[in-house]
Parts: C-alpha cells; structure tokens; sequence
C-alpha cells in the first residue's frame, strides 16, 4: 500500500487548491446540514409530541382539530362516562381528560404589520399534565375566570403581545400573558394557552369543544376505548391515536423534509462535480509520479485506493469544517406555517445530523475521486514516466 | 472575431475540466431557480391582483373563524361596492383522498361571476347552475384532471363542516392560472347545516368584494371594521393583494434561510470557478509567457482569461436556469399541489443567468490578474 502521507504531502503542497477545494465542499455540505438541522427539529417538535397512550377525540369525519366540533357537555361526559373503560387518572384520582377548543387567530410577528396564524387553545385543568415535560419557566399558571393566558418563550419572542405581562387580543377581550411555558419542544410550544372557559367566552362560543384529550390507563384500555367510542353512534365521534394524529400532520412536513434533500442532493453533485475537476488535475499534474509508482511496483490497486483516500480526505475535511459551521445555530429557534399553523422549532444539529453531513461528504469524495483514480489506474508506466 | 474564437478554444481545451465547471455551477443554480421560484411565486401575482379592485373581508381573528352572513347584506349597501359574495371553505375531501386536494368554496352563484369578471363561463352553463341548487362549477385544468363532464356528480366528504355534499357539474369555466377552484351554493350548505342545527349556519368564511373603484378601497375597508369594531364579530377587511401577501409571510423564517443558502451557494460556486480557472492557468503558464513575448498586452491577456471563466460559468447558468425551469413545469405537471401554477417570475430567470456571469467574472480576476502580470522571462523558463 501507498503510505498515508504520501497523500496528506500532496494536498499540503497544493495547498492552495486543497483549500479552495475544502472550503466549497465545506460551505455546501454546511448549507445541507443547515437544511438536515431544520427538518429534524421540525420533525422533533411532531414526534415528541406523541405519547403511545394518547388519544384525540374529534367529531366523526374531521381529520384535524380545526373542523372539528363538539358539544361542551357531552365533551365532558365523556370523560366520566368512559372512565370505567380506562382512562388513567393523575396522583391526584383525577381523570385525565381534557376537553378543550383550539382556534386559531391571526396575529402579526414581532416587526410586522401584516398578521399571520397563531394557534389559540383553550385548555381544562388537565391539559398541563397531558402534555410530556410541561412546565412553567417564567411567571405564573393562569387562573381559571381571570383572561389570562400562558405561551412559551419562542411564541412570546416571536409573536407582538405574546410577551409576558402584554395583552393579547382574542375578540377585543384582552388576554393578559402571564406565564411563560415549555412543553419538551413539542407543538404546544406553538400555541397560546387560555383556560378553555375563557377562551369560550371570549369568542362568544360556550359549550365548543374543538376536540377532547384524553390518556389511557395502558394498551389494553387504550384499545377498549377506541372501540367503544367509535362503536357508539350516539357520540358520532372518532378517536384517534395521538401518535396517528400527528403522523397525518408530519405529511406536511414530509414535503419540506423532501425540498430540503433535494436540495442537499443538487448541491452535493454540484460539489462533487468542483472535487472531481481538483482530483483530474492532481492526477493530471502527477502522472509521472504515478508512473513511477506503479514502476516501483505499487498495484493498479493501491493506486487506486490512494487517490481515492486523497479525494475523501479533501472532502471530509470541507465535510467537517461545514459541519462545526452549523453548530453555532444549534438551538436556534424559528417558525414557519404548516397547514396555515404557526410551527415553532428550534434547529437541531445532534449527531445524527452531523453524521449525515459527515457522511455527505464522504460519498462526495468518493463519487468525485472515483474517475480520476481510475484515470490513473489506466495510465499506461511508460509514457507516464515520459510525461514533463 | 479571433479573439473570442481562441477564447471559446480555449474553454474547449480541457473539455472535461469546463464541463464539470460548468455542470457544477449549472446544478446549483438549477436548485436555486426552483427554490427561488418557490418563495417568489406568491409575490409575483400580487401586482396582478392589484388592477381588480377586489377586497376582503374576514374575521379579525383570521380566516379560519367564519363571520356572520349578516355582515353581507351590509357591505352590499355600502356605496363604492358593485357586488360582493360570500366564500366559504368548504374542505372536503374527494373520493378516496385522505386530504383535500383542491378548494370547494361555497358562494353566490348570481353575484360570483361579477366580483371574478375574469371567468369565462358558457351563458348557458351559467344559467344551469344558478337554476339547480346542488349544482357546480369546476375548472377547466381540474375537469381535465379528475375527467369530469357537464352532468358528473361529485361527492365530497366533509372534513371541516359535518354534512356530505352531492354536487353535479353544471359547468367548466376558464379562469386566472391560480385558481382551480369548484364553487358551489352558499344557500345548499346552509339549508343541510341548519337543518344540523350545526352553529357554522349562516356564516361564511371569508365575503369577497369588488369595488367601484380603486380610489374608494381604503375607505370602504375602514368603513366595515369601524362598523363592527365592536361587535361580537370584529371584522378585518382588506385589499385582495393584502390577504395575498399574509400568505407570502406564512413560510416565517424559510425564505430568510433559503436566500442564505442562496448566497453561500453562490459563494462557493465562485471558489468551484475560481479552481477550475487557476489550475488551467497553471498549465498554460509557458503559453501565456509566449503570447505576452509575441505582443499580447496585459488587457488583452486578462481579457482573454475573464472571457475563457465568463463563458464556461454563462454555460453553466443557462443551463442550470433552463433545467430549473423545465424542473418546475414538470413538478407543475404531476404535483400541482406543490407548484400551483406554470409560472415563474422572468426576474427570477434573468437573476440566475446574471449571478452565472457574476460568478465568472469574480471567480476569474485572480487568475487573470496573475496571469496578465506573469513576467515573460520566468514564464517561459518555467517548467510545469
């Protein structure tokens, strides 16, 4: 085998061209890891939202919470009537079933003018201890028949009068803000939260409940509840497993998920094609030296292996300088509209996505060094050795 | 003439080294014009909603409350207005579709055609669908699409509201690219939700208003909202180029962060470029040596390298742009979901072939500059 440092001398000594090549490959692989961190904290803010043991009662038909639509009372009944059938209860014994109403305004983004959609949700007592890690992080909880309300720090941030202490406007009633809220980065992050008789109020609706949240007591229960809610016909209802629900809301996020390794696909050929053309030069500008490599009695093979490991080597280390690029941004959070919903996430650069960046560009290395390494493989010994 | 002649030679020397160059650059942009056809689409018809004299009027807390019908009888007196209707998004869901793939909007079959005057409809047709009240109109593109015919039923699911629709084409109509809506009676979804006692009856999503001219649009949107600012259903009206632009500002952040990754895109084609170019002057530099000895100035050798890295870049961004382009029509073609219309806006093109020269042009003042200053003498000695 060639030695290793063959390699490494000969990108040290065209340094120049190393770094050119490093640095494109490292600035595209760092636009597609950018793009990686975007879709999988989007991607976190749907999965971690889901909990195996959770149900979302809509009316019979409705695919999403919007749409949906249910009488207050039987919203309620619901939850004793169904407790015999295995919804849990807190430590407290109390069921845990929320019925709530999720409507959703439009509201300017801080530094704008023109309003966009923010989710509004009235929740019951329950709703906290429904949603995985919530807690407050600032303020206070609200208090039931005071119009105040709780939104978590990215909405307060993002969002005019979200911020603690301002007052948000739902139907010129003024909903003070008094708390803020983090639920595990999940899409209640995304959302406003009232007390769902307030909100009723509010909006003049009582007795509109948009869906009912409710968790079972384990697997078995979870069944049994689907059954029988789905059975009667007096309820014309439809119950859907939360982790379902959410899969259906991730299709939307599946199309951004797909522009985004599109995108990282187009701009990884296009470097591969900028590390090819640095790779067919060095193979070009040595091909004496490759001639007396193969005279000295290297192999076709390790000829081969050589400048491919050269290739790799240039591009893993753009692929690692683009990857450290994108660190600064991990955590960084940010919002868009998924099916006309504000969606707030914070990016996420975790291993997984580096790996994929890493992993980018080594396939690019690979791709773009092959034809050059066997360009040199081809090369006949002795009019290589000819060669000026 | 033989100047730009050894020029185009010149790229075509080392073919694989400007067709990589090239197709590198030509990718990327490929990529860009689809993605910047994207974030612009939306902004690139708002001038041409702004000749219609069209408003909107929805709930002040957004388009997916609803607002009283009532609210229509008053607009419809107002003075400036020539004809409003109601619009509601029906949202349902066609066959075995698990979502709704185009919009059922609920409306006025007498006053539509007079606030969307840009409609080409049969008279007959017309006629039909206002004389039968589960009656509907599609468009020309969706006809074609799902192959219905005067005569067809459509069935809808409900999805948004609780009652099921049985709808029959009445007529196909030809309208502005961006709309392929199926419109239907207001009064029919209302009469099956009262009849529900559903709370969503006589309530319309959105009222759709034309105005007599343009001059009295932003009087009469403050009119309507001072009328029922303190209602219990405060009203937002606004112009229909207004409501278009609350969608452009939907995607939040997304647009900043693809402009981004436009310009670091950008960038480092340049340094692609900008490789490709000096490892080709590198080899040439006996030659280069030769022509300045044989009398070629230092503008005409720097010209001729910028010329040579111009080219193959303008290569490339022609390329790239036409691929974008077809990209987009073809994705226009079989995901019309995605690409709603045929369209992108020529600034977006033009764009794109001007950053390819611009990443020439940049990406070859290094090289040329070197080039143009190399010193005969040790040119010439040097061995490559």
């Amino acid at each position: 085998m060639i030695p290793v440092k063959y390699n490494l001398r000969s990108l040290r000594i065209r340094w120049v061209t190393t770094l050119l090549t490093a640095l494109f490959t490292g600035l595209l692989v760092c636009a597609s890891v950018f793009v990686f961190g975007l879709v999988d904290g989007l991607m976190n803010a749907f999965n971690v939202s889901s909990d195996e043991l959770k149900l979302i009662v809509l009316r019979n038909g409705a695919t999403e919470e919007i749409g949906s639509q249910i009488d207050g009372a039987r919203a309620r009944e619901l939850g004793s009537v169904l407790e015999s059938e295995g919804i849990a209860t807190d430590s407290k014994g109390r069921v845990m079933s929320s019925p709530e109403q999720l409507t959703i305004l439009t509201k300017p983004r801080r530094g704008d003018t023109i309003a966009v959609n923010l989710g509004v949700r009235g929740v019951s007592d329950m709703g906290p201890s429904l949603r995985p890690g919530f807690e407050i992080v600032k303020g206070r909880m609200f208090e039931p028949g005071k119009y105040e309300a709780i939104t978590s720090p990215s909405i307060a941030e993002r969002f005019q009068n979200c911020g603690l202490g301002e007052e948000l406007t739902i139907n010129n009633r003024p909903f003070r803000i008094v708390g803020l809220f983090k639920a595990s980065g999940s899409v209640a992050e995304s959302e406003v939260w009232t007390p769902v008789a307030d909100l009723q109020a509010a909006r003049k609706t009582p007795n509109f409940i948009t869906s009912v949240v409710m968790m079972a007591r384990d697997e078995a229960a979870k069944q049994r509840l689907i059954a029988r809610i789905e059975d009667d016909e007096q309820f014309g209802l439809e119950v859907k497993d939360e982790k379902e629900y959410f899969q259906e809301q991730v299709k939307a996020v599946a199309v951004i998920r797909g522009i985004g390794y599109g995108l990282a696909m187009f701009l990884s050929i296009g470097a591969m094609f900028g590390a090819a053309n640095t790779m067919y030069a060095a193979v070009a500008g040595r091909a004496r030296e490759i001639g007396t490599l193969r005279a000295l009695g290297f192999s076709r093979f390790s000829v081969l292996m050589s400048f491919l490991f050269e290739s790799i080597a240039l591009c893993l280390l753009g692929g690692i300088v683009g990857c450290l690029g994108t660190l600064p941004f991990n955590g960084m959070s940010s919002g868009t509209s998924i099916s006309f919903n504000e969606v707030t996430f914070s990016f996420n650069f975790g291993p997984r996505v580096l790996l994929q960046g890493a992993l980018l560009a080594l396939t690019l290395g690979l791709l773009g060094g092959l034809f050059p390494a066997i360009r040199a493989v081809r090369m006949n010994i002795v009019r290589a050795l000819r060669e000026v | 003439m033989g100047f730009l002649k050894y020029i185009l030679r010149n790229v075509s020397r080392n073919k694989l080294r400007s067709l990589l160059t090239a197709l590198s650059v030509g990718i990327c942009l490929a990529m860009m014009t689809v993605l910047y056809g994207f974030i612009t689409l939306n902004d690139a018809l708002i001038p041409e909603l702004a000749a219609a004299n069209r408003m909107i009027v929805m709930s002040r807390d957004g388009f997916t409350s609803s607002i009283p019908i009532t609210v229509l009888d008053h607009v419809k007196r107002l003075d400036g207005v020539q004809s409003v209707v109601p619009l509601t998004w029906y949202l349902g869901v066609y066959r075995d579709e698990k979502m709704p793939s185009f919009a059922q909007l609920a409306t006025d079959p007498k006053e539509l055609l007079k606030v969307w005057f840009e409609f080409r409809l049969d008279p007959d047709q017309l006629q039909a669908w206002q004389d039968d009240r589960t009656g509907c109109i599609v468009d020309r593109r969706n006809a074609a699409r799902y192959d219905w015919n005067v005569g067809d039923s459509i069935r809808l699911k409900g999805n948004n509201y609780s009652v099921d629709l049985e709808l029959t084409v009445r007529g196909i109509y030809d309208g502005p690219e961006f709309i392929n809506d199926l419109y239907f009676h207001w009064e029919y979804l209302d009469q099956e939700l009262r009849s529900r006692n559903d709370p969503k009856a006589g309530t319309a999503s959105i009222l759709f208003v034309r105005a007599k001219s343009e001059k009295v649009m932003d009087q009469l949107c403050e009119q309507v909202d001072q009328r029922y600012e303190n209602s219990d259903h405060p009203t937002l009206t606004q112009s229909h180029q207004a409501f278009a632009q609350m969608f452009t500002k939907f995607a939040g952040n997304l647009q900043v962060y693809i402009r981004n990754i436009g310009l670091a895109v950008v960038f480092s084609l340049t340094l692609v470029a900008g490789n490709a170019m000096a490892m080709s002057m590198r080899e040439r530099t006996t030659e280069i040596a030769l022509l300045k000895a044989i009398g070629f100035s230092r503008g005409l050798v720097l010209i001729m390298v910028l010329g040579e890295s111009m080219a193959i870049s303008l290569l490339g961004g022609v390329f790239g742009v036409g691929t974008g382009r077809v990209v987009w029509s073809t994705v226009h073609y079989f995901w019309p979901t995605f690409v709603p219309m045929d369209f992108i806006a020529p600034v977006v093109l033009v764009s794109g072939v001007a950053v390819a020269a611009g990443v020439g042009l940049v990406s070859g003042i290094l090289p040329a500059v070197r080039a143009s200053r190399l010193s005969v003498i040790d040119g010439l000695r040097r061995v490559v």
